[in-house]
This record gives C-alpha cells, structure tokens and sequence, in this order.
C-alpha cells in the first residue's frame, strides 16, 4: 500500500451534492470525505440511494440539472476540481479521471463503431489524427483482452457481448492513462464468470499504470476482491471506513455488520439470509439523530436525539483495530454500558 | 448495402403495380365519357360509338390496363383530350416547378424544424422552449394559404420588397417557400424534440460527456445522430405532404405547378392528364420512402433488412 506522506491522487471533502426538485432540496450526498492514492483501489459500499453514485458522478462533475454540487471540494493530486471552469475541466474528464458504468449494453453509443468510440476519447486528449487515434484504439482493445482487435474496432456496440461492451468502455476510460478510474458498478450487470474476468482485468491494468481505482459496488465480494480500503456509505453519508482486512475482520457499525451477515456463504448452511429490517430513509423525512436508528437493533434514545460524528472509535473496541472510523455511538464515550454488538452471533 | 438497396428496390416492384391499378381504375370509376369530352357536346352517337372504338374504351378493362401498362413503361402517359398534346409533354415542366418548390419548402421545414427542436430539447422546461413550442402550434395551426396571404400583404404590399407571384428569381422562391415549409417545421421541431429528449438522458450520452466530449458534440454528434432515427420518417412524409399540398401555395403565389395542372385538368374533365400526374406524383412518392428506407438503414446500424 502507498505510504501516508504522498498526496492523494483524489481527495474529497465535505461533498455535498443536493437535488432541488419542487419539493425541495434533496441531499443525497451528505459531508462526505475520503481520499484515494495512486495504486490503491479504493470501494464505497452501499446500497441503493445511499448516495454512492452521486458521490462518483460529482467527482467527475457529470450531476446533471436539477442536481447540484453545493458544498465541499474535490481535489484531483491537490487540484480542487470545483474550481476548474466548465473548458478547463472538460480537458481532464476523460483524460486524466475517467469512469465506467453499470450498464454496458446502453453505455455505447450504437451509431458509431466501437474503434471510434475509443478514438474519439484518443483524439479529444491526445490531439492524435485520425489516423494514429483509430490505431490507439486497436491497441487500448488489444490490451483489454479483445481477439481480433482490428476486427472488433469496425464493429458496433450492438455486435458485441456484455462482457466485450464493458471491455470497450475500460478501453475508453483508459485510452488517456487517467490518474483516476472511476467503476461504479462496474460488474452488476454482468453474469458471474464475466464479472470475475472484468474485475481481474481492472486489476491488471492498474498494476500497470499506478492510477487509483475508485470502486463504487453494493456488492461486498466485489470489495473484497479489489480494494484496498473501503467507505460505507448510508443515506448520502459515509458511517464507516477502514482499510479493508480491518473492516472484515471487525465491521463496527451495526449497519457494517448487517451487510455483512446479509451475504450469502457456500461454507455455512443457512435456511434463510439474514436481513437488515426496513430500508433507508427517503431525503426528505431525514432523520435528525442517527439515519440509521430506525433500522438498528442497539438504538438508544441517545441515537434517536443526536446525529453522530464520524470518528476513530474511543470506546468498547479493541486496541488493536482502531485504524478506521465509524458513525456510530455505541464507540464514543458518551455511551455508557458495554458494546452490545460485541457477543452478537455474526456468521462472518 | 448494395445488396439492401437491390432488395427494396425489388420491393417497390409490387407498389408500383398497385398504385398504376388504382390510378387507372379510379379513372375508370369516376362519372363521366372521355370520347363525350373529346367529340364535344354535339356529337353524334355515331360518332361517339366511332371515337370510343378509337380509343379502346370497348375493350375489356384488364386489355385496357395492359395497354395503358405498356404505354407507361415507354414513359408514354397519352394524350390530352382537349389540346391533344403529349400529357407527358403537359406534366414535366409543371412537375419540375412542383418539385423545386417541395425541395425549397423542405430547405425551410428542416431547417428551421431541426434547429428549433434541438434549441427546445437542450433547454427543456425554460422560457425558450416553452416560446419555441408555442411558435410550433401556431406554425402548425396556420392554415398555410393564409399565411401565404399575409407574407404577400406584409412584404409585397406594405414593404414592397418581394414579388408577389410567379416562379423563377429567388426573391420569387422566397415567400412559397415559408408557406410551403412552416407547417412542416413546426411537425419536425415537435418530432425532434421529443425524440432529442429521449436520447438526451440515454448511458451513451452520459458517456461522452465522461469522455471529455464538449457539450456541443454531445448534443449535435451523440444525442442527435441517435435522435435523428425517427425525424427522418416525418421528414420524408412531410415531402409526400409538399409535393400533394403545393396546390394551394401554387394558387396562392400563381406559381404554374403541377398542382394548379392538376385541378384544372379535373375541372376540364382531361382524364388522361388527371391519370397522368397521380401516377407521377405516387411514383414520386414511393421514390421518397424509398430514400427514407436508405437513410434509416445508413442511421441506424441496428436495422438489418437483408
């Protein structure tokens, strides 16, 4: 892992990202911080409507209207981002940051080949000719594993499988050897065996260029297979992060710990999964205590009253895995009593 | 390609057959005697019986069609009953100022309709496209003779800048060319809207711009090479509707087209040249969606007709 003295390849803090519908604003990324370096893979885990997604659209500033940027900033090696001007910016998305996406059946444009697609990124960012961007893109799908590339770059979209669309959109994302990948849910939409390959693949192609790897996933197997450290986000805000063995090995925060007991095993045989009760609240009824007291078994009046901080815990945790920090009062001194998670059968 | 091209080709064969059948027979069907109209009122019926076995009018309908089959394919439409003149002859020149003034409708109706469909999609739900809109449904409800009528009374009468009638200058094609082409507009800046919307949010557009696409390449190379799949049919139905509606801004600018050709014929009762122009203008017709066909096929990779 990257040592602590470098600057982070991106650093966000305090992002908040809100959306003004005629009901009002809707804060769906909340004060969120993390940081990311170079060659670390870094996984924001969640599940829907936490606010994960927002989160990686803002950093590449695609929010679209009615949403907003409204507060915090997003710094890309120690260049605040939401300060750059529309042109300015527009020379780094793409080029020095770049993002794949769930999708990739509709991710393609399907009027253009795959090969000038690719190029299209190529020509933008490297000022290459046609001629000399077509053969970059032959190359960047050679090197994610295409057969045939000089083939395969005259095909459309619509000619290719899942797992070849989603290789075309590494080949775009990586055509301009980015300081930062983006992935956000970068295998939800792919069958098993193809997920694998593809997080394989990002993998491979990181250790080759050093770029840090944002990994945006409700999937927990896919954290443990890429990344480095991880962010839990609930309810556009970030209650956990830790590097990823800690995380595993001591989930802290209640709803940590019910994601991780909510993952099917093939070791243990169980007759039903465990579930977390309820879902996450709407942005518009946010609760003012803790946003997830609602649904969390310990929650105390204390939870319900006051909205806690994230911090590195100070109380009913073992010395040795004080690395991370969590959202939750249960590791502040201000609550009295033993940790009633402790004890709690987890099937981890 | 080549291959798709030669199958609709082969395709538009039957259509062909069809439109000359209909063309023929509801000639045929209408009320009325070509040899009374040729021979005049005061002819006998001698002479009537004479002039109809002339004409072939005794012989069976499906002779009849045969012979009119094999004069069309030698581009030979008949005669006018009442000059005598090739209809051919009669036809080409009024067909070819027919056509210049579709094309140069279409030149407004495209235009104008791409540009102000897009300007509304990129701005949805703000003033400019609300106004744009609005503009649409007035274009659209204007019924064009009065528009027409309103350009000559603005520009030719108040202003005195533009002819008022005839066809040939450009300041002659310039206001035929507004009336013709602002209903069109209006359809086709409604039809790109709707359909820009719909690909404006689409994973590929978000993906060029997270490629680094400048805004307007998203907006005019991405979203709107998608966008445009569908316009392209309204496109070439608004040509059918030109080249069959150019009768009443033929009358309104007194432009010798083929629709002015057309109504007088029928008033005159000379079938043929009736016949003559239908089957010119269906022709024309099927022609265009065949272009469309092409287009779609060129468009939109997905299609696969062969």
């Amino acid at each position: 892992m990257a040592s602590n003295e470098q600057t982070p390849v991106l650093e966000v803090k305090g992002l908040q990202t809100s959306f003004f519908t005629p009901d009002g604003e809707v804060k769906a990324v909340d004060g969120v911080d993390f940081s990311v370096n170079s060659n670390e893979t870094l996984g924001i885990v969640g599940e829907s409507g936490s606010g994960k997604s927002i989160t990686s659209l803002s950093v590449m500033r695609l929010i679209q209207h009615p949403g907003k940027i409204v507060g915090g900033t997003i710094e890309l090696s120690g260049e605040d981002l939401l300060k750059k001007s529309k042109q300015q910016f527009a020379k780094y998305r793409g080029n020095r940051l770049s993002m794949i996406f769930q999708e990739p059946m509709t991710s393609l444009n399907p009027v253009f080949t795959v090969g000038s697609q690719i190029a299209e990124a190529v020509r933008i960012h490297k000022k290459l000719d046609k001629k000399a961007a077509w053969q970059e893109a032959v190359n960047m799908l050679k090197l994610v594993g295409i057969p045939a590339p000089e083939d395969r770059a005259k095909r459309y979209p619509h000619e290719l499988s899942g797992g070849m669309r989603q290789r075309v959109m590494i080949a775009i994302a990586l055509s301009c050897d980015p300081e930062l990948l983006i992935a956000d849910e970068p295998t939800t939409a792919l069958d098993v065996t193809i997920q694998a390959q593809i997080l394989e693949l990002i993998k491979e192609l990181q250790e080759k260029s050093g770029m840090a790897v944002l990994m945006i996933t409700h999937d927990l197997g896919v954290i443990a297979e890429t990344a480095d450290k991880v962010v839990v986000m609930y309810a556009g805000e970030v209650v956990e992060q830790a590097d990823v063995k800690t995380l595993f090995k001591q989930p802290l925060h209640p709803y940590t710990q019910g994601l991780m007991n909510a993952i099917p095993r093939h070791d243990i045989d169980l007759d039903e999964l465990e579930m977390i009760p309820g879902t996450v609240p709407t942005p518009q009824n946010m609760p003012s205590g803790c946003r997830f007291a609602e649904r969390c078994p310990y929650a105390r009046d204390l939870c319900v009253e006051k909205h806690p901080e994230l911090a590195t815990p100070s109380n009913n945790v073992d010395e040795a895995v004080t690395t991370g920090q969590t959202r939750c009062w249960i590791y502040t001194d201000e609550w009295d009593g033993p940790n009633p998670t402790k004890g709690v059968a987890t099937n981890q | 390609m080549h291959i798709f091209i030669l199958r609709r080709l082969l395709q538009l064969i039957p259509v062909l057959f069809g439109v000359t059948l209909v063309a023929f027979l509801i000639i045929q069907l209408v009320p009325g005697d070509v040899a009374q109209v040729m021979a005049g009122e005061a002819a006998s019926q001698a002479q009537l019986d004479q002039m109809r076995e002339n004409l072939g009018l005794n012989d069976p309908l499906i002779v009849q069609y045969g012979r009119f089959l094999g004069d069309l394919v030698m581009f030979d439409l008949g005669e006018s009953v009442r000059t005598g003149q090739p209809v051919m002859d009669i036809i080409a020149p009024r067909f070819i100022i027919t056509v210049e003034l579709a094309l140069w409708g279409m030149v407004v109706a495209v235009s104008v309709g791409l540009f102000f469909g897009i300007l509304s999609a990129t701005y949805r739900n703000t003033i400019r496209d609300y106004g744009t809109m609005t503009l649409a449904v007035v274009g659209l409800s204007m019924p064009n003779f009065w528009l027409g009528l309103l350009l000559i009374y603005w520009f030719s009468i108040q202003l005195g800048v533009l002819p008022t009638s005839g066809w040939g200058t450009w300041q002659q094609v310039i206001m035929p060319a507004i009336t013709m082409g602002t209903a069109g507009a209006a359809v086709i800046a409604r039809m790109t809207r709707s359909s820009m919307l719909e690909v404006i949010d689409q994973d590929y557009v978000r993906t060029a711009r997270a490629k680094g696409v400048s805004e307007r390449l998203v907006v005019y190379k991405h979203a709107f090479r998608n966008a445009l799949i569908p316009v392209v049919t309204v496109i070439g139905l608004q040509f059918g509707y030109f080249l069959s509606g150019a009768v009443l801004t033929e009358n309104v600018f007194a432009i010798n087209g083929l629709g002015r050709l057309v109504v007088d014929a029928i008033s005159q009762r000379d079938f043929p040249v009736v016949q003559g122009a239908v089957i010119v203008l269906a022709i024309t017709f099927v022609f265009v969606n065949f272009l469309v066909d092409i287009a779609y096929r060129v468009l939109n990779k997905r299609i696969d007709l062969n």
